[in-house]
């Protein structure tokens, strides 16, 4: 199967060298009606090519190698509302666009705030048409399109996305700009965000994660929604679809206005609601496999001359069902369910959109307030964040009138952070910041983590510096954290624990532009990532594995050296895109669960194995790599392959639950528009994941079950544009595993149970609605 | 720094000043589902004292190893048979039985003697479905023997739980709440 996707690409860029160059160019120049003069710092999008350039101080812009075809030029500025163009080239064009500018900006104000550099180490981004054909599925699922991110699954309900082999607490979520704290050091948790937030998707490994911490070792996934600044008018977003697989609808509605022009205060309110029924795979239907999830949030904010503000709430609501016949009351159990082809048709077979135990349901609220006062050549950032989470865990119990939940566990969170932006030379700037958390963590029920009290408090500094040809950024940070932990057993047996951890991290990247298209650059970063309680202080029986964890106090921090190279390369008439990351990340003192066979505990239930935290030197190794190519204007061809290897240096053995290899390929065509439907495509697309051969197998057993067979899943895809009362309505057509094929996924704990979900049939519609 | 400054400092450490316990640690409530002591009492039919033999893990899982009798009865004898479930890590200490009783038609015990050992278990009691339930039956013994019984409970956690009463101890619609090996002797 590689072999073809080799020949594919050899194919590709074959064809590519003998396709007639493009070099027709686009320049122009935009106007301030307003003002009557020259727009500096609009942006200017071509659709087709996915380029954008920022007019000079002259209001010019200019783009080259461009094909004979019909372009679409948006251009933007902030308060102006966005302008479109079609464009027909049959030769090099000048196009003067007079932007209707409300009023005139604030200069240095906005100008800083818009023009500052982003991370430009890995960075991946899913927005616009292909973050809205991912509408209605969770946060992980939508990530999970972007090249070199997989699911670690529980069932059908509970994912968590894993970047490079990493996962939950070594994988920042940020999310609307405050890091996420939840429950994220639970494998069978997932991240409480509500991905109709998002504007765009953003996944990084670079200098910009120090902002977030020193224990970014996987990277950090930024959750952006669209700034309030650039809010023009009245609009409301409506988006809503149907999955035939488990009767899952959807609605989601989002209203934003501006009340003032100047000052400029704009607001926006979302709200999502969420619901499937027991899902289905090919051959059976999994009973209490049901969701629901209610969300909304509200923001606000003033832009006056030399700040603004920004208020901020949302609240995240979700029953999760778990698959019923995955409790297990012991190891003979879990023996017993590994033989079963199928799960016993007493937990298979209800349509039906109740869940009852075992089940899960997380709230999440956060409040915000951010702030930036502008300086002369700088800025100063506030924030203030507080984070409140439940979550409470509904056990399969003996009796049935017993409504409790058997595990409530209580985040709070407090965060503030401020820092100073400050433009050191045109081609330079720097930030420096200071963080401080404080989070207190409580439990009723069972044990599984100690209540605690945690104290972060950290300093870092940014520099970015870019001129020609090179981009140049680093940076540095250092937390201190200090964990306080409780654990008030029964009788006032009390047992109490103090950490103290100094973590360091460090980060720089190097870019070089070598051709106009062909741009390459090297990172290396480290970071440091403390023990979490859980890692420290679990003990108990968990009972989706049948076995006994056990942590450990002598934990000491994880130290990750990451180095990686990327390269990206567009060609001269854009047809041909090709980006390709090849990464190592050494992580000292790594952090696993060894099964200890030698001590099993015993209990009434039987012998429990016991597993125990414990740390090893650890080396992933990577590749990704995508090419996109236009065969025709029509006609696009993607292909993704993304390729780990993860090693136990201590033990010389793979480590377990690393994602296999996998490579996918899309093609999609677009066609022509007609008077009805507009920008309509349609594609396929073939997703290949490997055999995981790559399992530990010295030692003691580590897995119950051998690593699934790898699997073949074919998907097909139509989106198209209609207008209704010139309404513009985006409807998406998309079948999912179209050939129903019966497979299990090696990263999903419920793989020793039952099958993954089979086709899925999917209606989505996105509405939005200008006043 | 302007004032403005100075003003929305003195806001993020007046935030984070207040930031205090608002939610008092309380005292752990121990696992509901913890069963630590399972107790079978065997009266003879002919009379005599009463039998008690028991396994007791009163720290629920993990902490202190577990203790365990072994099983003596008398040869050729029939002995009317209890079961006795407790979960000692609460106070007062719960009778697990009584929710075992009340979920008969979710919950099952089987006994298992291992060849040889010349104890049979008979005469389980039955749930309101007339499928066995087994927190009473009959232990009849004949000649002198070692060997061992093994006590399980199972637990149909489905809805509805469809227990049957030809479901096998290790039927895939059940999973286990205990399973105790005793060693006995008839002597």
């Amino acid at each position: 199967m590689y072999k073809l996707y080799a020949v594919l690409v050899a194919m590709l860029l074959v064809h590519n060298a003998y396709t007639q160059a493009c070099n027709l160019q686009l320049t122009g120049h935009v106007m301030d009606s307003a003002i009557g003069g020259s727009l500096a710092y609009a942006t200017v999008r071509l659709v087709e090519v996915e380029q954008s350039i920022i007019t000079d101080i002259k209001g010019n812009f200019e783009f080259t190698a461009l094909c004979p075809k019909v372009y679409t030029l948006v251009i933007s500025h902030v308060n102006c509302a966005t302008y479109t163009q079609s464009i027909t080239l049959t030769k090099s064009v000048h196009v003067d666009v007079d932007m209707p500018h409300t009023y005139n900006t604030q200069g240095q104000a906005v100008v800083i705030g818009t023009k500052e550099r982003f991370n430009t180490g890995f960075k991946k981004e899913l927005s616009g048409a292909a973050l809205q054909a991912t509408s209605g599925t969770s946060l992980a699922q939508a990530l999970s399109t972007i090249n070199g991110i997989t699911l670690l699954q529980t069932g059908t309900n509970v994912a968590k996305p894993i970047l490079h082999g990493l996962s939950g607490n070594r994988l920042l979520i940020i999310n609307n700009g405050v890091r996420l704290e939840g429950q994220q050091w639970g494998n069978e948790h997932a991240p409480e965000v509500d991905p109709f937030m998002a504007d765009k998707l953003v996944v990084i490994k670079g200098v910009d994660e120090l902002k977030y911490g020193s224990d970014a070792i996987g990277g950090a996934i930024l959750v952006e929604p669209k700034s309030l600044q650039k809010i023009a008018c009245k609009t409301l977003q409506i988006n809503t679809g149907y999955f035939t697989n488990n009767m899952q609808y959807y609605t989601n509605a989002i209203w934003e206005a501006r009340l003032l022009k100047k000052p400029q205060l704009s607001y926006r309110i979302q709200a999502t609601y969420k619901q499937g029924a027991n899902s289905t795979t090919p051959n059976y239907r999994l009973n209490n496999t049901g969701l629901t999830e209610a969300n909304y949030s509200i923001a606000a904010r003033l832009d006056k001359t030399n700040w603004n503000t920004e208020l901020f709430y949302s609240s995240f609501y979700t029953t999760l069902g778990i698959f019923a016949g995955s409790h297990i009351g012991n190891i003979t159990d879990l023996t017993n369910a590994i033989q079963a082809k199928q799960p016993n048709p007493t937990f298979t077979g209800q349509s039906t959109y109740n869940i009852t135990r075992p089940r899960q349901q997380v709230q999440h609220h956060t409040i915000k307030w951010k702030s930036v006062i502008t300086l002369p050549k700088s800025k100063l950032n506030t924030l203030v964040a507080l984070q409140i989470n439940q979550r409470d865990e509904y056990d399969v119990v003996r009796n049935s009138t017993n409504k409790k939940p058997q595990i409530q566990l209580n985040i709070n969170t407090l965060n503030q952070d401020v820092n100073w932006e400050k433009k050191l030379t045109p081609y330079s700037n720097t930030t420096l910041g200071i963080a401080a958390t404080q989070q207190q963590n409580t439990y009723t029920g069972r044990y599984l983590i100690p209540n605690y009290l945690a104290y972060t408090t950290g300093l870092y500094g940014i520099y970015k510096w870019s001129k020609h040809k090179w981009d140049v950024q680093a940076g540095l940070r250092y937390d201190n954290k200090v964990i306080n932990t409780t654990r008030l057993r029964i009788n006032n047996n009390v047992s109490s624990f103090k950490f103290n951890y100094n973590t360091y991290a460090l980060s720089t990247n190097v870019g070089y532009k070598l051709t106009q298209g062909y741009t390459t650059n090297i990172n290396i970063s480290h970071s440091t990532r403390a023990p979490y309680v859980n890692e420290l202080l679990s003990d108990g029986i968990h009972h989706g594995t049948a076995t006994y964890e056990r942590g450990a106090i002598t934990l000491t921090p994880e130290q990750s050296w990451y180095a990686s190279s990327n390269h990206s390369y567009t060609s001269n008439n854009s047809k041909l895109v090709i980006s390709a990351l090849a990464y190592v990340n050494h992580i000292r003192n790594f952090i696993y669960q060894q099964p200890k066979p030698e001590n099993p505990v015993l209990t009434i239930a039987g012998a429990f194995p016991l597993i125990q935290y414990e740390q090893t030197d650890a080396t992933l190794t990577g590749t990704d790599v995508q090419v996109q190519y236009a065969i025709l204007s029509t006609l696009n061809i993607t292909t993704k392959y993304a390729y780990l290897r993860a090693y136990n240096n201590t033990t010389n053995d793979w480590i377990i639950l690393m994602p296999p290899t996998t490579a996918s390929t899309s093609i999609t065509y677009t066609l022509p528009n007609t008077s009805a439907f507009t920008a309509s495509t349609i594609g396929i697309e073939h997703t290949l994941v490997n055999t995981q051969h790559r399992v530990p197998t010295k030692g003691p057993i580590q897995d119950y079950k051998e690593a699934p067979q790898g699997y073949n899943l074919y998907n097909v895809q139509a989106q198209s544009q209609v207008k209704l009362h010139n309404i513009p309505v985006h409807i998406t057509l998309s079948v999912h595993n179209v050939f129903n094929t019966a497979y299990r996924n090696y990263l999903n704990a419920f793989r020793y149970y039952t099958d993954e979900i089979g086709r899925n049939v999917a209606l989505k519609l996105h509405i939005p609605i200008q006043f | 720094m302007n004032k403005k400054t100075i003003q929305f400092m003195a806001l993020i450490v007046l935030g984070a000043l207040t930031f205090s316990s608002c939610k008092k640690e309380k005292e752990e409530e121990n696992d509901e589902e913890v069963i630590t002591t399972l107790t079978v009492r065997l009266v003879p039919v002919s009379g005599g004292a009463p039998l008690e033999f028991t396994y007791d893990d009163a720290d629920g899982p993990g902490g202190n190893a577990p203790t365990q009798q072994s099983i003596t009865l008398a040869p050729n004898r029939t002995y009317n048979a209890t079961v006795t479930l407790l979960n000692k890590t609460e106070n007062p200490v719960k009778n697990v039985t009584d929710e075992v009783a009340a979920e008969a038609a979710a919950h099952r015990f089987y006994y298992t003697a291992q060849a040889g050992t010349n104890i049979a278990v008979t005469n389980l009691n039955n749930d309101g479905n007339g499928i066995p339930l087994g927190i009473t039956s009959t232990w009849t013994t004949t000649a002198a023997a070692t060997g061992k019984i093994k006590v399980t409970l199972r637990h149909y956690p489905g809805t509805p739980p469809n227990k049957a009463a030809a479901d096998l101890v290790t039927d895939s619609k059940s999973s286990t709440d205990i399973e105790v090996e005793f060693n006995t002797a008839v002597q």
